[in-house]
């Protein structure tokens, strides 16, 4: 399948792109290559991946992908035969690193910092709760933006069954780290304090009490302490969320939906599309990865096979012409199922800006298997 | 490196792990209705508001009572803020006392702000269904867990022990300890992790493996799900690409060769990919075919199943 249009150049000039979509359907490789791509067009871009991709990082010779950004060698772009304009660098997101940076940076002195750092439930927050990794996925991006080192950066999202969640975080964390009502209930020491007491008449105390009873009061006190620490912070962290939601729903971003030609993740595709539509966000296009190519020439009669594979020495050429030529059907009907999944999401979806990228046999491992994705997405 | 434990289908409690969209909940469903049909009475247990075992089964599984989709095989859909009010009611017994707190907004704080505590009840429930007895039997000879994605997978093995570390005492740091004895029981507890024989899945796979040794978690056995498998032999292949050389072959024979040794090249990358999951993984890999429709009535399902419980990785050797 062609594709009618070059997804590098619509989204030259993007400050932020974020790439999202289903687990496994690639978009890991898709980001790499877009930002190859808006690289070497000459723009300095960062390409932010969540999840460890180590054989990302081979192919783009980096040892250790990590918080720090590393910059890809141009050389190396230049030996898979694409002109390197602008610069490329990847990092790989640490949430609990992000998160530290974020507490240093809001905290008033020293000694709060050192009390957010050395509690429990802190040390626990990057993997524990809900939309963390989301949050901070969002407060790197806004980092990175904000450096000044970069024209573009390319986000590739947490896979998420709801592949969303990481647009309301920012707003879920904050509302969390805030915790009105239940630091009203907890006193300075955990427990109930003496304000809990005289706020509570709905029988909140027992509450507590029985979650004290539960839990024992270790963890309310971590609760409490934890919430304490962050006093005075909650005007930074929501005024970064709001940033944050306001560039990511400006004409600066660009949201790519990235799925596979099946059914479920592009289930997925058409529901997160249809949200990002109806939240306003800027749309930039739907990317179908891993596409069977349609095989090309007429279906080949058995017996002309078969006197050619006779020739070529077959122990059993009439057999294996005849499984030769189902082989040669099978592949039809993949393709013919990838073709007609893509006409239904252009059909639940009025026709949105669809790229497709061909099924490679290998995940791309060498910056040369990237540019090729990156061909593939700026049309073929 | 020895596998610890029985084999995967003798343990208790099975636990299906793997990144999104390798199949995991074809997977789990699969096992479950293998251990079923052996006479084993199972409970397929999904994690999560969004289920696909409806697809699978053509039943939808209930949130609060396990529903029978096939003879000897239950679904249960376990929520974490229904089974809060659960183990609410099991702790406090006064009735009015747990319809307050369910109420509260401050309780719904804590349990917002104890960091784990929905991975906790969760896997409190999926403890307390294993472990139910009834007239001297257990209820359940199995349990066979679709986990959430891969991290948080591990997240809800692991909330056991993060409890422990959290709740300084009082009973929820008990019944934690009592949890993940059982979780981290080799005899009891068996974790399967899934791939697909690709780069980018082996790789994570084998990352998730790492990190379920380090934590002592019971891992038994990967598996290799829609593995290629070529029906042509090493000499059918040569005798294809002499006729993609062949000066007389046209473009209809031609297609027809490259077709067949696509298939046999798909055929070894993904034996490559398999045989790489084992060596780096070193745990026994069960291999499953590609079944392209899963849907009730198409027999796929049944195909897997009976791929997954004849493979010696899943039963044992002997």
């Amino acid at each position: 399948m062609n594709n009618a249009f070059d997804l590098v150049e619509m989204l030259e000039g993007r400050r932020v792109v974020v790439v999202a979509g289903a687990g496994g359907v690639g978009k890991t490789t898709v980001s790499a290559a877009l930002a190859l791509g808006l690289a070497a067009r000459g723009a300095r871009v960062a390409v932010v991946t969540i999840d460890p991709a180590r054989r990302l990082a081979s192919a783009l010779g980096i040892d250790d992908l990590g918080d720090t950004p590393h910059r890809v060698d141009p050389a190396r772009v230049q030996a898979a035969g694409m002109r390197m304009e602008g610069t490329l660098d990847a990092l790989q997101l640490d949430p609990q690193a992000t998160f530290d940076r974020l507490v240093a940076r809001e905290a008033p002195d020293e000694a709060a910092r050192e009390k957010i750092l050395r509690n429990r439930i802190y040390r626990h927050l990057s993997t524990a709760v809900a939309g963390a990794q989301e949050f901070m996925a969002v407060e790197r991006l806004h980092e990175l933006v904000d450096s000044g080192h970069y024209d573009a950066v390319v986000l590739d999202t947490p896979p998420a069954r709801n592949a969303l969640d990481f647009l309301d975080a920012p707003e879920r964390m904050t509302r969390f780290v805030e915790g009105r009502g239940l630091r009203l209930l907890l006193g300075p020491r955990g427990g109930v304090g003496r304000t809990g007491w005289r706020a509570l008449q709905a029988g909140g105390h027992m509450v507590m009490s029985v979650v004290e009873r539960l839990t024992g009061a270790q963890l309310l006190t971590d609760i409490s302490e934890f919430l304490q620490s962050f006093d005075g912070m909650y005007e930074g962290f929501s005024e970064r969320a709001s940033a944050v939601r306001f560039l990511l729903a400006s004409d600066s971003s660009r949201f790519v939906v990235v799925t596979g030609p099946r059914p479920e993740p592009a289930g997925e595709a058409i529901a997160l599309w249809r949200r990002l539509r109806d939240d306003r966000y800027p749309l930039g296009a739907v990317v179908v990865n891993r596409v069977h190519p349609q095989p090309g020439g007429a279906d080949a009669p058995p017996a002309a096979l078969a006197a050619l594979l006779a020739d070529a020495g077959a122990p059993d050429p009439e057999g294996l012409a005849a499984r030769a030529a189902d082989a040669l059907a099978a592949a039809r009907a993949r393709s013919a199922a990838d073709r007609h999944e893509i006409r239904a999401i252009a059909g639940a979806l009025d026709a949105p800006p669809i790229t497709t990228v061909p099924a490679l046999d290998d995940d791309p491992v060498e910056v040369a298997g990237l540019a090729r994705v990156t061909r593939e997405l700026e049309g073929g | 490196m020895a596998m610890e434990g029985p084999p995967l289908i003798d343990r208790r409690m099975a636990f299906v792990l793997g990144k999104g969209g390798v199949g995991k909940t074809a997977v789990a469903a699969a096992l479950a209705l293998g251990l079923a049909d052996a006479g084993h009475r199972t409970l397929l247990v999904e994690v999560g508001a969004e289920t696909r075992t409806e697809a699978l089964f053509g039943t939808a599984p209930a949130l609060d009572e396990p529903v029978e989709v096939r003879p000897g095989l239950f679904a249960l859909t376990v929520d974490a803020e229904l089974a809060t009010q659960e183990y609410l009611s099991i702790q406090l017994r006064v009735k009015p006392l747990v319809e307050m707190m369910a109420r509260s907004r401050a309780f719904h704080q804590v349990t917002q702000a104890a960091p784990g505590l929905a991975e906790l009840v969760t896997l409190g429930k999926i403890w307390d269904l294993a472990t139910t007895v009834r007239d001297g039997a257990p209820v359940w000879d199995r349990l066979v867990v679709d986990s959430p994605a891969t991290g948080h997978g591990i997240a809800l093995l692991e909330a056991a022990g993060n409890a422990r570390d959290l709740a300084g005492s009082g009973p929820i740091r008990d019944q934690a300890e009592a949890i993940e004895k059982v979780v981290r029981h080799p005899s009891a507890t068996g974790i399967a992790v899934v791939a697909m024989p690709e780069d980018l899945a082996v790789t994570e796979a084998i990352e998730a493996v790492e990190l379920l040794r380090a934590r002592d978690m019971p891992v038994a056995c990967a598996i290799a799900n829609a593995v290629r498998r070529s029906a042509f032999s090493p000499a059918d292949a040569q005798a294809l690409r002499a006729v993609l050389a062949h000066s007389a072959a046209g473009d209809a024979e031609r297609a027809a060769a490259a077709a067949a040794i696509a298939v046999t090249d798909g055929a070894h990358h993904d034996e490559r990919e398999v045989e790489g999951l084992g060596r780096e993984s070193g745990l026994p890999v069960a291999v499953l075919p590609h079944v392209p429709d899963l849907a009730p009535g198409s027999g796929g399902l049944e195909a897997l199943s009976a791929a997954l419980m004849r493979d010696p990785a899943v039963r044992g050797a002997g």
